[in-house]
């Protein structure tokens, strides 16, 4: 269960709206060196919009956000260069600040490569490898941390990069896959637009984007009868190897479907209603049984099944528009 | 002190020593160059060299041998006979002439006096002994008595095994054998494929094992083996007939023209040349060129009349003829050569399959493996063509003994294996037709194949006054080499579609570029093959069905069918269109690349042309004479009361007509699509020099509005329009107009264009996209979706338009397509299948459909439980229905 429940602690007069986060949550976007004008254009178009849709869509204030780029000039929104020196230095300064439960979004768009068994982020002046922000992250020592990777090249830092409390996004399998990539463009639409979320909970986890990218990537593939030339990753078990397909039953994916690009204070709540209290906690308890119910349905005829599912969903349906009409607001 | 030489007599005893040598290496050079000339291909000049080497040593037994191969390899055979018997009977006491003579007299069918020489070869002890020892044992095996003829096989293997040294020609005949015994034990091939390799090792220069290699190769379908093989025989020796007829075998896998071409240089070089004759005709079959291929077997059994395999494609001649009585001769004299002979079946059913004629192939295929249990061959060609027809158990279950008695067989093994493919395939179905289609388009393209196929069936059914047998089975292959392999056993079909009449299969549009063809037309056309099979007894020639279903795709929707391009024109000015009695030629036998498709096209103008000048029905009466037997000649003649010359003439007036003016406009059409290789001022100076120049004009179009310049663009594409309105190809003028008048601000003139463009294109898939965007910036929505409608028959993989489609529909209170176009995003399994259900649900409420409503919301909740708007939905159904 994703949900906390403290109504019974608070006595059911005071109810704690049901949310997820409750930690505070930091992105810092980089994009790299594009070398030619179409790339360092593409790069930054990606990154814009990616901090775009974190600081109006998700509500994160403006200190909670670092961008940095090739060119600063470009958008005010760049902080700086993205100089391997002002990357460590912003990543250090979030160390400092980032209280111990907090969560910190890395995200890295432009070009990557593989020079002598060494993964490299490609940056104006001096690359950055995956051994130095190995070093930076270790200064992260109780936070989470989503660290995606987008550029070409990616897939050789999921081993260094791979760690508890880290969940590791790349655009390739390896530092094979050099082709300039795709997927950067869908990772960021599943945040800034709409579609990612499957769930309908109105909020997008890490691994819906994941989903939702790799998914859009292999259909523009497709379309243009083309071969996949990027096969992106997740990493968030800690094993260091990284699920193109992850399921959280099995392996990566369990981390990544709680982390979301928001502002804690978005969706967290006191309700005072005890009527809304209750209506809460009739929903909670109905997903409950949903949840129980959808387990079964290997085990289960199917039309018993079916027969179940549409009571609850039925039901589930009445409370939930019941606390919309409690709330104000419209369905 | 050295002693000096006494050169006087050092000189005499040279003198006297050369006088003795002299001939002898002068003979030896000759002979060798003799040699090198024959492993060259240059005939003639081997022939006189062994000549005079014969004449000089009428005892040289490697002379006299190399004269008969020449003189044989050139189809001198009486010649070859000639000098072979006076060998023998100048050297009675050699028996190295009489395998040779024995070989020769093979050639001209002379059997008895065959073997008796052969067996002169083994009782003597002739240094090629084993070679007629293998011989004697072919013929026995060719007269029926298989059993003792594989006993005799099998003794080659003991001489491989005790034998400690085989010179080339032993190999040779060794691995022969073994290939023989590899209908008992398919392991073999492999030996015997071994032991040509040893043979080629032990004497490179021999071509014979070379050949042979290249022939097993061919006979298990290998053909890019059998490629390699036959070019590396004819890069030695460019003029070698039995390469050049391998090559021209392997060719006709492919289809390719050279496949005639190098067959009949295999016989310039050897007119008597028996397999190549045999060849030739069943490549005229194909061509249905039934008199020609009757001349080239007639030449055959004059050479020999004892060939199995000319008997057989005389039947099969006589067969497609309708003459019976002339198959039951050819039958008559191939079962008395050989009464176990399965391969005059196999032959049959080879080329009743070749001209469609597919359960007529089941029946024949079926009577060799009866009369041969071991034809394995047999066995594939049952499987395959069960397949065809639609029986697939018993199809699969006669491959897998195909398979099982010979898995080196590329077509069984291809074919089975594509058949594993198939099980992941889902199976659909409509009133009249069945779809196996993959799993992970089936469902998308089910939706539309199945509403049109249904359309084509009564549209043709009340057309033609004839109703195919049902279901109708459609396979859609996402791979182009499974269709292939499906169609020919083989990969590398160029073909979209086939219909084998009660078998359709066709590509997949995932399985080609995006636009690249239209799949819904193509459905169309196989579906109206199906119909000209059907009512014609499969008897249709090729060039007829596919002019007739081009037409129906034509008629089926605007813009289908195909249409004029200016290599089509120009093909026409030139005079390199076929006339319509060798239209066949330019579909099985292309001379250019462009020549199929020019084909199609014609023939789909001559059937319009028939139409006009005779009325509707006139196409239907040229069926059912196509039924009854008769030739192209025959029913031009009864049908339309004249005869192919004088419709040629009368065609060659209709293009004239039709296209007088463009004809006029196509000055030089090279500047079409190079026009970036010319300056502009180049193509100016064209478009001032003449006006009406098609080519220049649309260049300098297509130039200035590249340069921005679109307001001095619009006259030239406007005149280039005007000149060849029939133009909707790439670069057209419609096409630039339309962006041209989008950038001005002009949408209603682009959407005329593009309303121009796809009436007469209706595969451009842009032009679509375009035309729909435009029309619904005028508001006009079910403009917009019509437009959509019809791209989706060009590429139907792209969820945005369905989404937009169904948008559209909904708008206008269409709910069926509306409904269609949900289903569509929902099989193209969005990211977010919850929403895609969630409006499928939505679109079946709107249309009343409360039960698949209620389904569907549900099958989105379970996705997503909190989906606010499809809870709503639910208990707005719920409240629907306690209201009502």
């Amino acid at each position: 269960m994703r949900r906390t429940w403290l109504a019974a602690v608070l006595g059911g007069a005071l109810v704690v709206r049901p949310m997820d986060v409750m930690a505070q949550t930091y992105l810092v976007v980089v994009s790299g060196i594009g070398g030619e004008p179409k790339y360092s254009q593409v790069f930054e178009e990606w990154c814009t919009t990616l901090v775009g849709a974190a600081r109006d869509r998700f509500h994160l204030p403006d200190e909670s956000i670092v961008y940095l780029a090739e060119s600063p000039g470009r958008h005010t929104d760049i902080a700086g260069k993205s100089t391997k020196q002002n990357v460590e230095g912003a990543l250090n300064d979030l160390a400092t600040r980032a209280e111990p439960a907090a969560r910190i979004f890395i995200v890295l768009v432009g070009h990557g490569s593989a020079v002598g068994g060494q993964m490299r982020f490609n940056l104006p002046g001096p690359d950055m490898t995956a051994e130095d922000f190995a070093a930076v992250l270790s200064r992260f020592p109780t936070q989470e941390i989503v660290f995606a990777n987008l550029s070409s090249a990616s897939g050789g830092f999921i081993p260094v990069l791979s760690g508890k409390r880290r969940a590791i996004v790349t655009a390739t399998k390896s530092g094979f896959e050099r082709n300039e990539t795709i997927f950067p463009g869908h990772f960021v639409a599943a945040f800034a637009g709409d579609g990612a979320d499957t769930d309908k909970d109105e909020r997008v986890s890490v691994l819906e984007a994941f989903n939702y990218a790799r998914r859009e990537v292999a259909r523009a593939y497709e379309s243009e009868n083309r071969l996949l030339t990027e096969h992106a990753l997740l990493d968030d078990d800690g094993d260091g190897r990284g699920s193109t397909e992850p399921d959280p039953l099995t392996g990566d994916g369990g981390m990544a479907m709680r982390l979301f690009l928001h502002s804690p204070t978005q969706s967290a709540g006191v309700i005072s209603d005890p009527e809304l209290a209750a209506l809460y906690k009739g929903k909670e308890q109905l997903e409950q049984q949903l949840a129980a119910l959808r387990s079964r349905k290997d085990e289960m005829a199917a039309e018993l099944y079916q027969r179940q599912l549409e009571r609850l969903l039925l039901e589930l349906a009445r409370t939930s528009r019941a606390i919309r009409e409690r709330e104000g607001k419209q369905p | 002190m050295l002693a000096r030489p006494c050169w006087g007599r050092a000189l005499s005893l040279l003198a006297a020593l050369s006088c003795l040598t002299a001939p002898y290496v002068w003979a030896q050079g000759e002979l060798a160059g003799a040699r090198a000339a024959y492993n060259e291909g240059r005939y003639d000049d081997a022939i006189s060299g062994f000549t005079r080497l014969v004449r000089r040593q009428p005892a040289s037994a490697e002379a006299a041998r190399g004269l008969v191969r020449a003189l044989g390899e050139v189809g001198r055979y009486r010649d070859a006979e000639h000098t072979a018997r006076r060998f023998v009977e100048r050297n009675s006491r050699s028996p190295e002439l009489w395998t040779l003579l024995g070989e020769v007299l093979l050639r001209q069918g002379r059997r008895d006096e065959a073997e008796r020489a052969f067996a002169n070869a083994v009782r003597g002890g002739a240094s090629d002994s084993l070679a007629a020892r293998l011989n004697l044992a072919i013929l026995r095996y060719e007269r029926g008595d298989v059993a003792e003829a594989m006993r005799e096989f099998d003794a080659f293997i003991d001489v491989y095994n005790q034998t400690p040294r085989l010179n080339s020609d032993e190999l040779t005949a060794v691995a022969t054998a073994v290939r023989y015994l590899g209908v008992n034990d398919p392991q073999l091939y492999r030996d015997a494929l071994r032991a040509y390799d040893e043979a080629v090792s032990a004497a490179p220069h021999d071509f014979e094992p070379q050949l042979l290699i290249g022939e097993l190769f061919l006979e298990k379908y290998s053909g890019t083996e059998a490629l390699e093989t036959f070019d590396s025989i004819l890069a030695k020796n460019p003029n070698h007939p039995r390469a050049l007829l391998g090559l021209a075998r392997t060719r006709r896998f492919a289809g390719s023209p050279e496949a005639l071409q190098l067959a009949r240089r295999s016989i310039e070089i050897n007119p008597n040349l028996v397999p190549a004759r045999v060849f030739l005709a069943t490549l005229y079959i194909e061509l249905e060129d039934y008199g020609k291929a009757a001349r080239e077997v007639g030449r055959a059994l004059e050479v020999d009349s004892t060939t199995l395999q000319a008997l057989s494609v005389l039947a099969a001649i006589r067969f497609l003829q309708g003459d019976q009585g002339g198959f039951d001769e050819a039958r008559r004299r191939a079962f008395s050569l050989n009464p176990r002979f399965a391969g005059f079946y196999n032959t049959l059913a080879e080329v009743s399959a070749r001209n469609r004629l597919y359960h007529l192939a089941v029946r024949f295929a079926q009577q060799a493996v009866e009369l041969d249990p071991k034809s394995w061959r047999g066995y594939g060609l049952l499987g395959i063509n069960q397949l065809r027809v639609g029986s697939m158990e018993a199809g699969r279950e006669n491959l897998e003994v195909a398979f099982e008695g010979d898995p080196y067989d590329v077509w069984t093994k291809n074919t089975l294996d594509l058949l594993d493919t198939l099980a992941h395939y889902s199976e659909t179905a409509t009133a009249r037709f069945r779809f196996v289609i993959d799993g992970k388009e089936s469902r998308l393209l089910s939706l539309y194949a199945g509403e049109l196929a249904e359309e084509a069936y009564d549209r043709l059914a009340a057309r033609y006054g004839y109703r195919p047998a049902t279901p109708i089975r459609v396979e859609v292959y996402p791979s182009h080499a499974d269709f292939s392999v499906r169609t020919v056993g083989l990969v590398g079909v160029g073909a979209l579609g086939v219909s084998f009449g009660p078998v359709l299969a066709m590509d997949s549009p995932s399985a080609r570029e995006l636009g690249s063809f239209n799949w819904g037309s193509t459905l169309w056309h196989e579906i109206a093959h199906t119909f000209h099979l059907g009512v014609t007894d499969h008897k249709v020639p090729r060039w007829f069905s596919e002019g007739l279903a081009v037409l129906e795709e034509r008629r089926a929707r605007p813009g289908w069918g195909g249409d004029v391009s200016p290599g089509f024109l120009m093909a026409f000015r030139e005079g390199r269109l076929l006339p319509v009695g060798e239209l066949n030629n330019g579909f099985m036998r292309p001379q250019y690349p462009e020549q199929v498709a020019f084909s199609y096209y014609q023939a789909s103008l001559v059937c319009e042309l028939i139409e006009r000048d005779h009325g509707p029905q006139a196409l239907s009466r040229m069926l059912q004479g196509y039924r009854d037997g008769r030739s192209t000649s025959a029913v031009f003649r009864s049908v339309l009361h004249t005869d192919l010359e004088a419709f040629n003439e009368v065609f060659e007036r209709y293009l004239r007509d039709r296209f007088g003016r463009a004809l006029a406009a196509l000055g030089s059409v090279e500047l079409l699509g190079a026009h970036g290789k010319r300056s502009r001022d180049e193509v100016a100076e064209r478009v001032r020099r003449d006006p009406d120049d098609f080519a220049a004009q649309l260049a300098m179009g297509q130039m200035l509005t590249a340069e921005g310049r679109l307001d001095e663009a619009v006259p030239h594409l406007e005149r280039a329009k005007s000149l060849f309105p029939e133009y909707a190809g790439p670069g057209n003028p419609y096409w630039h107009l339309a962006l041209i008048h989008k950038r001005q601000g002009a949408a209603r003139k682009a959407v005329e264009e593009l309303l121009a463009l796809t009436a007469i294109n209706g595969g451009n898939y842009q032009a679509f996209l375009e035309l729909a965007g435009l029309q619904e910036s005028l508001q006009d929505s079910k403009g917009a979706a019509e437009a959509l409608d019809r791209a989706l028959y060009v590429y139907p993989m792209d969820i945005a338009v369905h989404r937009r489609l169904a948008e559209l529909s909904a708008e206008l209170g269409d709910w069926g397509r509306a409904i269609r176009e949900r289903r569509a995003a929902v099989a193209l399994d969005p990211v977010d299948r919850a929403k895609a259900l969630y409006q499928l649900a939505r679109a079946y409420f709107s249309a009343g459909d409360r039960e698949s409503a209620r389904r569907t919301v549900v099958q989105a909740l379970e996705i997503a439980p909190n989906y606010a708007a499809a809870q709503d939905l639910l208990l707005e159904i719920h409240d629907a229905r306690k209201d009502r």
